[in-house]
């Protein structure tokens, strides 16, 4: 007994936390946990039957005037009644999968499946805002999610929240997601897509409407840069504006993260670690250690003063208070 | 009761005869209905693929012709039913094992099959039109 409360505590640790879709924290993911449970249930239910069915008829006596009744009794249970609940959980399976997958939402979100990060862009008042690894939503507002990839088929996931969505190169697909909850959820890749898909994820912040309105202003508006800055200095001639974006800068890559508020975000690498100093730093000079295959290379030439003072530009591009 | 497989011969008659397919003795009967649904699988697919790729993104249209190719898949299926019936003597619920070693016994077997295949395939057809009512668009 007392191995088998071992063995359960791992099991029950899976049902906790920000990545479980029993913790039901939207709209969407409260029609697929009804569903669970129906079908949990209704599994359990009829299992319970067919076995004590079977245990039934190996103690009883065989009545051969029973014959008749017994064999409408497997018709009826056997192919008349599954075929029946499978109909009715087809339709209803159905339409929970089109209420989830809608053709308007309060607000837009474009996805990017890359590899192996998040390109996420919002529909602003003022017009695109770009940026990644991070999604911010506002509560009881359904969102819709664009989504899409460039390179490898993705799968679009926050599991408190709703879904599941695949992310299609060469198509776009879309998914609805209404927060009920406001805290800070996990999201994934949920269909392997290479080297670092496990290392493929994000936060996706809960917020109320009107602090998400103040977070997207503070998000679409250019970095505060100063024309002086040692770190933006080390930034350019390290080319790493090749890749990467700051607005209200000259460096406009479009191949990596847009960095413009990096440091307003709470992880680094795809929602995979800290937002530190020393992670950041680690991120630049030894990439591979910490994210395998990422496309990004390593600067391991950078160290000293010009490593940190990359560090702290980069970690100032916060929003404006 | 009597059944068509009792007269004889039924496979083999006078030179230059030659068997219907769907007829007492072949078997095709058996494969008849599945390939209808398989048939049918395929065509909706197709409907619905170059219908969202070319003319989309509404699926009112498809929806339709994917529910009329059903009704003449089930209507042919119906008919094959009617054979297994008639001309195999099928029965859906057998009350009685079909151990008798002789071409009744084996008629009487492949209708039974076929009976239920074909209510299987109408059933997998139902299954492939109602996401086409349940979905609105591509």
């Amino acid at each position: 007994m007392r191995n088998l409360t071992l063995l359960t505590v791992p099991l029950l640790a899976g049902c906790a936390g920000r990545h479980n879709w029993l913790s039901s924290a939207g709209a969407e993911a409260d029609r697929v946990e009804g569903l669970f449970w129906v079908l949990l249930i209704g599994a359990a239910v009829i299992w319970s039957a067919v076995i004590g069915a079977a245990v039934y008829a190996q103690r009883r006596q065989v009545d051969p005037g029973l014959e008749h009744q017994a064999r409408w009794f497997i018709v009826w249970g056997g192919a008349v009644i599954p075929t029946v609940l499978v109909c009715a959980l087809l339709i209803w399976g159905l339409v929970i999968l089109r209420d989830i997958t809608p053709d308007k939402g309060d607000l837009t979100v474009r996805v990017d499946g890359e590899r192996w990060w998040w390109r996420v862009t919002y529909d602003g008042p003022d017009g695109d805002v770009v940026t990644a690894n991070e999604i911010r939503l506002p509560l009881d507002q359904t969102a819709l999610f664009r989504l899409t990839s460039d390179d490898v088929i993705h799968s679009f996931w926050v599991p408190a929240i709703g879904g599941k969505m695949d992310m299609i190169p060469g198509r776009e697909t879309t998914l609805a997601l209404t927060p009920n909850k406001t805290g800070n959820w996990g999201g994934l890749c949920a269909e392997y897509c290479g080297g670092a898909h496990a290392l493929m994820r994000f936060d996706t912040v809960v917020m109320e409407p009107d602090a998400f309105d103040a977070w997207l202003a503070a998000e679409a508006a250019p970095a505060r840069v100063a024309p002086d800055d040692p770190g933006f200095a080390v930034f350019r001639d390290e080319g790493c504006g090749a890749c990467h974006t700051i607005r209200g800068t000259d460096a406009r890559g479009p191949v990596g993260p847009d960095l413009t508020h990096v440091g307003a975000r709470a992880r680094l690498g795809a929602g995979i670690y800290a937002m530190t100093a020393d992670n950041m730093a680690r991120w630049i000079t030894d990439t591979h250690a910490m994210k395998p295959d990422a496309d990004m290379p390593p600067y391991p030439d950078l160290s000293g003063a010009r490593l940190e003072a990359l560090v702290t530009f980069l970690l100032s591009l916060d929003h404006a208070e | 009761m009597r059944y068509e497989s009792d007269k004889q011969p039924s496979r083999f008659g006078p030179p230059g005869y030659a068997p219907r397919v769907i007829d007492q003795g072949s078997v095709w009967i058996m494969v008849a209905a599945p390939t209808l649904w398989a048939l049918h699988f395929v065509a909706s697919y197709v409907v619905a693929a170059v219908w969202c790729a070319r003319i989309g993104p509404s699926l009112t249209e498809p929806r339709w012709i994917i529910a009329g190719m059903a009704v003449v898949c089930v209507a042919l299926i119906v008919w094959l039913a009617t054979q297994a019936v008639r001309r195999y003597g099928g029965v859906f619920v057998i009350f009685e094992e079909i151990t008798e070693s002789s071409e009744r016994g084996r008629d009487k077997f492949i209708g039974h099959v076929s009976l239920l295949l074909c209510i299987l395939s109408g059933v997998a057809i139902a299954f492939t039109v109602i996401p086409g009512f349940v979905f609105g668009s591509c």
